[in-house]
């Protein structure tokens, strides 16, 4: 059974992850972070995070009309790596988020969303 | 005398276990300097959002109090370590936005006291002064007026626009609204901790989907000059029975939450 932090232990050993970030949607908090890059607000980051989670779904709300948005991964490429961000369901608030960078050359996208899937279901059920 | 944060930072300095009771208003945990865990008696704890999820039921949660605490919550599944410590640290965090500006009474410590559900998930108490401030912060980015916190929640009849996009927690306020339940009245009945209600009641009356609390008689209200009164009525003792060409010069509430709103969407065009 994992715990929190272990949780960010497994995130981090998936390969080319540069750092990794546990957040609650919900207030936008840093719940746990592991080896934050140099230069980098943790607290300003989750904030960010999650207020683009939000509108994300706010803007797919807007275009999948009849459905009722969820969002289980997102992925942002941008031209130094690749930040994804796992939503788990939880039975309290939330979704609590898994947010992980990745090293574009070094990372394998779709072993990395497969691990985040692992982890969220060890770390949930 | 000493505020909480001060008393709990003393606290922490000494690196004290025990549970320092603040009067009526709740309890906070320590272990060695560390929070472990905090309630209030204004936000719903673990227990009630275990049961209120249909986790579990309160006789069995009172039963595995008793005899095998913690350890055999864990170990008959009803939920897991990870589940168990970001509840914890959802209705600690809860708690802590609570309790902490509470004045008034004076907290005893008594050594040696834990919590059943604490130890799972340690707090720095810095952290938690800071976290408190920082969602004092988010609160009033979205919208300043900290009147809609305490007020019965009253979603507007009607939309001033064609369509509005709802998050999770506002949908349920607004489902659950009976235009008498408070902010935290609605978290106790939701389950949900009274920041997230407080989140989605200050987002509901930026987009403008509250009423406009009815305007007390600015008489009663000492901070409001006496002669708003005055002013408001003057248009009509002017004779003309239609609106007044352009607005009276007052300070009334209701003008106050329109500038307030001006302000923010002026802030959102900048």
């Amino acid at each position: 059974m994992l715990g929190l932090d272990d949780c960010l232990i497994e995130v981090m050993a998936i390969p080319g992850a540069l750092d990794a970030m546990l957040l609650d949607q919900t207030s936008g908090m840093a719940v746990a972070v592991s080896g934050s890059p140099q230069g980098v607000d943790t607290e300003g980051s989750a904030a960010a995070l999650t207020e683009t989670l939000r509108a994300t779904v706010d803007g797919l709300a807007r275009s999948c009309p009849g459905d009722t948005v969820r969002i289980d991964d997102m992925l942002v490429t941008t031209d130094q790596g690749h930040h994804l961000l796992r939503l788990m369901e939880t039975a309290f608030e939330g979704p609590l988020v898994i947010y992980v960078r990745l090293d574009l050359e070094r990372s394998n996208l779709a072993l990395a969303r497969h691990r985040l899937r692992a982890i969220s279901s060890s770390l949930l059920t | 005398m000493a505020p909480l944060d001060t008393l709990l930072a003393g606290l922490a300095r000494e690196r004290s276990t025990g549970a320092l009771l603040v009067g009526r208003a709740g309890t906070v945990f320590l272990d060695e300097g560390r929070v472990t865990y905090m309630e209030c008696v204004q936000t719903p704890g673990v227990e009630r959002l275990l049961t209120a999820r249909g986790r579990s039921t309160e006789a069995t949660l009172r039963g595995m109090q008793a005899d095998g605490g913690c350890e055999r919550l864990l170990a008959e599944g009803v939920l897991t370590l990870g589940e168990l410590q970001y509840c914890v640290l959802g209705a600690v965090l809860d708690a802590a936005f609570f309790l902490l500006p509470v004045g008034g009474t004076r907290p005893k410590f008594r050594p040696g006291e834990r919590h059943w559900l604490g130890g799972r998930w340690y707090f720095e108490v810095s952290g938690l002064l800071r976290e408190c401030a920082r969602r004092r912060a988010q609160l009033a980015r979205i919208w300043p007026s900290a009147e809609v916190d305490t007020a019965p929640v009253r979603p507007a009849p009607w939309l001033t626009g064609q369509g509005v996009t709802l998050g999770r927690v506002e949908w349920e306020v607004v489902a659950r609204a009976d235009h008498k339940a408070t902010p935290l009245d609605l978290a106790r009945q939701l389950g949900r901790s009274g920041y997230s209600i407080l989140l989605a009641v200050r987002r509901l009356a930026a987009a403008g989907l509250l009423v406009p609390r009815e305007e007390p008689a600015p008489a009663e209200d000492p901070r409001l000059p006496k002669r708003s009164r005055q002013a408001v009525k003057a248009p009509s003792t002017g004779g003309s029975t239609g609106p007044p060409l352009g607005p009276a010069v007052t300070a009334d509430p209701t003008d106050l939450a329109l500038l307030l709103r001006l302000k923010k969407a002026l802030e959102e065009l900048a």
